[in-house]
């Protein structure tokens, strides 16, 4: 339980009686693989905790996307070599400029159907073409679903038929205001061809996925004093002939609540994190989703439930008001504005920086966070790698596609800044599955895979 | 029973015969000489009673214990008579013991003797699936008459069809709708071009817009929706003519599910489409981006039977060549089809809740459900339960309590929404210590509202007010509320409304009960007529005549290829839609009639059925009712839907159609055969009859005791072949239809023919009583003889008195029961 999320709720009243809910919170329910079939489908939850010490060290990725491009000048550093200093919008990244890498010069070379922008998300992470469909874009042929999976699942089905690096969900897909449309611009994850992943962009479902399991228990123990009271008030108004069928259910209910205390004197493995009530998904409340699903998503890591997630804002063409830094034009209409707008350069410079704040918290809270049952910090066993679907936003370039990775997890060598001579980012989806044991020829369309994963990473 | 279903194995070979013994009300074993019931009374019966029953001056106990039969042996020998045990010993202490064991003492043998009575029971299955869903409208969709029923089947009134919102973009822009209409059904191939409003244009559609009314139903601008109307600019024309192919389609409206269970839904399109199912905000099918080559999307939904839901689908062609939809479904029983006109409407219903939790199925092992018994798996489901209602409602909170969020009276209309949400649970108002105990209480111990009301509805759904109904108890307990009346109107309205509707009382029986209009045996009476026309009464009805007739577990019917290779599962699911026909025009027309069941001269037929069973229909033709023109079906006992189920791949079963006769409809009791036995292979006997061989394979006197009343009332029905179809011969052999029934009472009938048999049991007096038992236990879960030794008569009586009006009688059984068991709670002490 974090104390910054009680003091934004909205509902809560007596100080006195939050006293009393955080003892109540507080008595957390454990995990066994005990009798209430709340448990049943959290087989891999084992993983977690109890084996560290002869488990090989765990490795893990999280791709970030933000959307509409950047403002080159104000983002890509100058020289080659050691990162010795942060443009503007990389700035929020000063804390672990030794721990972060810059690639520029990969390209999205796929080309075919949809416009840049479908083709800049659809074929970020997968490199391989759309397929032909109805949805139409700024270019000429409309466009369906990518026809391949992304790079995620792929690394995500080679960790999960090992059954040392399997884990509860294999990966996990999260959004931050996401329209709620599926179409090729919203879509960036694919389990396979034509099928695209919704990214969960609502922090309470994403939690009902996560611990729904755990906090229906802990709701269920809150109650079933009540419910046990309440069956035994009404069980001695009951004639003598029917009585029994009441004090069986009575029986029932403490056994269920024995259950429950049993979870809870074990000790538990899992915090269950406590979300803010009522956070509605809407543009004006994007800091305070960015930051639970962030929290969400670091708890995660540490339980172990996945070692692979991706992290959304918006969608490509994405349309974020960013009324809290002063911006009330929308990010994709702003991103059209040409150079000479110092207005808007300046605005999309602060957008970026905004979002490069979040990959800073993500960072500091993985940095924050001991690995479990390993050594250093979970920022050292995890590589964060944010990417864009254009290079720029107001040419619809596919050129130079920020590619900033963040923390010590694929072993590449950190603190620089690399300039490739326009590769095909294939190749760095390759590198990215090499780093992590998976050694395939190539992905996505072979004929951008031809000299291998990228060169001079590690 | 077991019986059954080993009959429809796919393989046709694995079959069982009935070596049935008639229930024997004397359970004893019959030795020579002394028996034990013999001893019993010589040497026990004076100071035990002749019963066992005790109450006498020596021995003031009923004979009743746990000692196994071994140590109940023993204790006899060394111990009884008491004064003289060497009286009875050996032999004759191990005979006593296995009279006394098996009447009375053992706990096997009280269940046995013991008076049938009303048992406390819990909520069935199907209550609290309707309960829950019912509950959560009465907060959605409170004024919504979802469940007033119009009169006449769905399936004859004509074509209903969804609304269809025409546009000439793709984006659905109102200034640029085309035209409205109705379409009976989704199954459009629009080729290359935009669909236009009238009848007579080139775009193929094998749809079509609603017939009878089609110029009614599209609006007088629709003139202006044709595009060869519109001219565009000569430097235009290219664009224009790539925009003109642009449209989308928008149908709303309502589809019927008839039965409990999983509806799967496919959308076939190469265009871009959305499905809605169930609920207004996440569609069951998203194919909006269309992509390759996929056109068919397939997704799975639960839904509960006798009810309208929401059902809307948006269709957009943007630069495809061709557009084309094609809505279909795959309903339990049923086969995969276009949903076919008669279960859509346009009116838009609103959502209903339907929870996702399986529950263990009652019990039925007496042949009805009765729900008496709990157990933990039970329990466990009612948690789950109760947690996703829990959780449905504080996340759709907006629309269960029309809060806004920021509502300054916030808490306090949430307590009001949790206290009416116990109240519609309870069934009654909540007393003031109930409000304290259960609401005020759970608000004071929680930090966020949205919590409290969690509990509160976890709570209230796991409360036995919840889960239990209304009798068992103590009359001195009886002040649930603060000052009732043991069995007080509001019990008398949930056990009118759980009778008739399986679901909690509505508004209007509520009420009733608060202002004492729900006292006299009228009053009841008027409610019980009142209840008859929701919906929920049809579809109790309708469920029960299918499980009367064992029809209500989905059982694949096959036939033999190469003999029948017309009969497809087309056919077979036609067959049920025809025969749920005749049911609902003899049980819930105008005219209901019990007899009208067995004597309705009525078959229903689509152009398939038509086709195959020889009447004369078009193709094409949609249900109705035809005459039969050579008068050789009468009532459901000739319908081939039956008779092709109560069959066997290849041959006719006169065993399976005579015991469904003997049990369902004369109400015999008929223990399951010892053994399971396959019939004769016709292959091996080709010089016999279908009937000969029954009878040949039957012959022994074991197989007599229970085939010498099963075998002669199917034969009666060998004028018809294992589809169904009307026959004279066997092979060449003449049909011998010949068949009797000797009643209870010894009174012997004969029948030469189907219409015979129907009359017989049209008019028997067994068959009523069996009709009216069946229906009682159906709606009551309760065993009817608890309400009275007279009580089946007396409604056997009133069915009598009412023309055996089939609605009537539920009304009857309703508030007869409820009259009956309010008095007897009552008078409890």
């Amino acid at each position: 339980m974090r104390a910054t999320d009680q003091d934004i709720a909205p509902t809560h009243r007596h100080d006195n009686r939050r006293e009393f809910m955080r003892r109540d919170f507080l008595r957390r329910l454990g995990l066994s693989a005990g009798a209430l079939p709340f448990v049943g489908n959290l087989s891999s939850l084992g993983f977690a905790g109890s084996t560290q010490e002869t488990t090989a060290r765990k490795q893990r990725l999280i791709i970030l996307f933000s959307p509409n491009g950047v403002v080159p000048t104000n983002f890509w550093p100058d020289e080659e070599g050691e990162l010795t200093q942060f443009k503007p919008s990389l700035s929020p990244l000063e804390p672990f400029r030794d721990r972060t890498l810059t690639l520029h010069g990969l390209c999205d070379k796929i080309r075919g159907d949809g416009d840049n922008h479908m083709r800049g998300i659809g074929c970020l992470l997968t490199g391989i073409e759309l397929f032909p469909g109805n949805i139409q874009g700024g270019a000429k042929t409309p466009a369906g679903w990518s026809s391949g999976n992304s790079i995620d699942q792929e690394i995500r089905t080679y960790l999960q038929n090992n059954p040392q690096t399997r884990t509860r969900f294999g990966s996990l897909e999260f959004g931050v205001v996401v329209p709620n449309k599926a179409n090729t611009w919203t879509r960036m994850v694919y389990t396979g061809p034509n099928r695209p992943l919704t990214p969960i962009d609502d922090p309470y479902q994403m939690f009902q996925k996560l611990y729904g399991q755990f906090k229906d228990r802990e709701l269920l123990a809150s109650v079933l004093d009540v419910v046990q009271e309440d069956l035994q008030k009404l069980s001695t108004q009951i004639s003598n002939d029917d009585r029994q069928l009441l004090d069986e259910h009575v029986t029932f209910v403490r056994e269920a609540e024995q259950q429950l205390q049993a979870f809870d004197q074990e000790q538990s493995l899992h915090e269950v994190p406590e979300l803010e009530p009522g956070v509605r998904d809407e543009n004006s409340n994007m800091p305070k989703i960015s930051k639970m699903q962030i929290d969400l998503l670091v708890d995660s890591f540490r339980a172990d439930f996945t070692r692979i997630a991706t992290l959304q804002y918006t969608n490509s063409v994405g349309q974020a008001r960013m009324k809290w830094l002063g911006i009330d034009e929308g990010h994709h209409g702003l991103s059209h504005e040409g150079d000479d707008n110092q207005d808007a350069q300046d605005k999309l410079t602060r957008i970026n920086h905004w979002y490069c704040e979040q990959l800073a918290y993500l960072a500091e809270r993985l940095d924050a966070t001991p690995e479990p049952g390993g050594d250093g910090s979970m920022l050292d066993n995890t590589l964060i790698v944010w990417t864009n679907e254009l290079g720029k936003g107001n040419t619809h370039t596919l050129r130079n596609i920020p590619f900033v990775l963040v923390g010590g997890g694929l072993n590449f060598k950190m603190g620089r800044a690399l300039k490739y001579p326009e590769v095909a980012h294939n190749r760095f989806l390759l590198s990215l599955a090499h780093a992590m044991g998976h050694p395939i020829e190539s992905f996505g369309n072979p004929d951008y895979c031809g000299d291998g994963p990228l060169t001079g990473l590690s | 029973m077991q019986f059954r279903h080993a009959v429809y194995e796919k393989s046709g070979k694995i079959i069982s015969l009935f070596f049935c013994l008639l229930c024997l009300s004397d359970r004893l074993p019959c030795h020579a000489g002394t028996t034990g019931q013999q001893i019993y009374l010589q040497q026990c019966a004076t100071c035990h009673g002749e019963k066992g029953e005790g109450d006498t001056g020596e021995c003031p106990d009923p004979l009743v214990g746990d000692l196994t039969l071994t140590d109940l042996i023993h204790f006899i020998s060394e111990s009884m008579p008491e004064d003289t045990p060497e009286h009875c010993v050996g032999p004759e202490a191990e005979k006593v013991a296995r009279y006394i064991y098996a009447n009375f003492y053992s706990p096997l043998a009280q269940a046995r003797i013991a008076p049938a009575r009303v048992r406390l029971s819990r909520l069935t299955v199907r209550q609290i699936e309707n309960t829950l869903a019912d509950l959560a409208r009465s907060f959605t969709a409170p004024d919504e008459s979802t469940y007033a029923t119009r009169k006449g089947p769905l399936e004859l009134r004509g074509s209903r069809g969804l609304q269809g919102d025409y546009y000439q973009s793709h984006n659905f822009q109102t200034d640029q709708r085309a035209f409205q209409r109705r379409d009976t059904t989704i199954d459009f191939d629009f080729g290359t071009t935009r669909p236009v409003a009238q009848k007579g244009h080139p775009v193929a559609q094998k749809g079509r817009p609603v017939a009878e009314k089609a110029d009614g139903e599209v609006r007088s601008s629709d003139a202006k929706a044709d595009p060869s109307e519109q001219k565009a600019p000569p430097n235009e024309e290219a664009k224009e003519k790539e925009v003109e192919t642009n449209f989308s389609i928008r149908w709303q409206g309502s589809v019927f599910a008839a039965a409990t269970g999983t509806y799967e839904f496919l959308l076939e399109t190469p265009n871009g489409a959305k499905l809605w199912v169930n609920d207004h905000q996440v569609p069951l099918i998203d194919a909006w981006v269309a992509s390759g080559d996929t056109t068919e999307h397939r997704a799975v939904i639960r839904l509960l039977g006798g009810r309208f839901y929401p059902l809307r689908i948006d269709l957009f062609k943007h630069k495809e060549k061709n557009a084309s939809i094609r809505l279909k479904w795959l309903p339990p029983h049923k086969t995969e089809e276009v949903i076919p006109e008669h279960v859509l409407q346009p009116d838009l219903v609103a959502p209903t809740l339907v929870t996702r939790t399986p529950f263990p199925p009652d019990d039925r092992s007496t042949g009805y459900v009765r729900a008496h018994r709990i157990s933990q798996a039970w329990d466990e489901a009612t948690t789950y339960t109760a947690l996703e209602v829990a959780r449905r409602i504080v996340d759709h909170l907006a629309t269960y309590t029309s809060l806004p969020q920021e509502e300054v009276e916030r808490e306090a209309r949430l307590r009001q929404f949790c206290t009416t949400f116990a109240h519609r649970a309870f069934r009654r108002p909540l007393s003031k210590q109930q409000v304290a105990f259960y609401i005020d209480r759970t608000f004071e111990d929680t930090q966020y509202l949205e919590l409290a009301v969690k509990k509160i509805v976890l709570i209230v759904l796991k409360s036995p007010h919840f889960l239990y109904r209304e009798v068992g108890f103590k009359p001195s307990a009886a002040n649930l509320t603060d000052a009732t009346d043991h069995f007080d109107a509001y019990d008398v309205a949930s056990w009118l409304a759980f009778s008739l509707w399986d679901s909690l009382p509505d508004e209007p029986l509520l009420q009733a009960a608060a202002t004492g209009q729900l006292e006299s045996r009228e009053q009841i009476s008027e409610q019980a007529a009142r209840m008859l026309t929701d919906r929920r009464a049809k579809a109790k009805l309708y469920d029960f005549l299918l499980q009367w007739l064992k029809l209500d577990q989905s059982v694949e019917i096959i036939k033999d290829p190469q003999q029948y290779p017309q009969f497809s599962v087309k056919v077979a699911a036609d067959l049920r839609t025809s025969l749920g026909l005749l049911l609902e025009e003899a049980a819930w027309s105008e005219t209901s009639d019990y007899r009208q069941l067995l004597l309705s001269n009525s078959f229903y037929a689509n152009g398939r059925l038509a086709r195959y069973y020889g009447l004369d229909l078009p193709i094409d033709a949609s249900f109705q009712r035809i005459p039969d023109p050579a008068g050789q079906r009468v009532g459901l006992l000739s319908h081939p839907y039956l008779l092709a189920r109560y069959a066997y791949a290849n041959t006719s079963s006169p065993i399976h159609r005579g015991v469904l006769i003997a049990r369902s409809l004369l109400g015999r009791r008929l223990m399951p055969p010892p053994m399971a036995v396959e019939p004769l292979p016709p292959e091996l006997h080709t010089g016999l009859s279908t009937r000969q061989r029954v009878a040949l394979q039957t012959k022994p006197p074991a197989c007599q005791t229970c085939h010498m009343l099963i075998n002669p009332l199917g034969f009666t029905l060998e004028n018809f072949d294992a589809v169904g179809r009307f026959r004279d011969n066997e092979e060449g052999r003449p049909v011998d239809t010949a068949g009797s029934y000797v009643t209870t009472d010894g009174e012997k009938f004969q029948f030469w023919s189907v219409a015979e048999l129907a009359t017989f049991l049209a008019g028997s007096e067994d068959a009523h009583l069996a009709f009216v038992e069946g229906l009682f236990q159906f709606m009551i879960n309760q065993p009817v003889a608890a309400f009275g030794d007279d009580t089946l008569r007396v409604l056997q009586q009133s069915f009598a008195d009412n023309g055996y009006d089939i609605q009537a009688l539920l009304a009857e059984i309703a508030a007869t029961s409820v009259w009956r068991v309010r008095s007897l709670e009552q008078q409890k002490e």
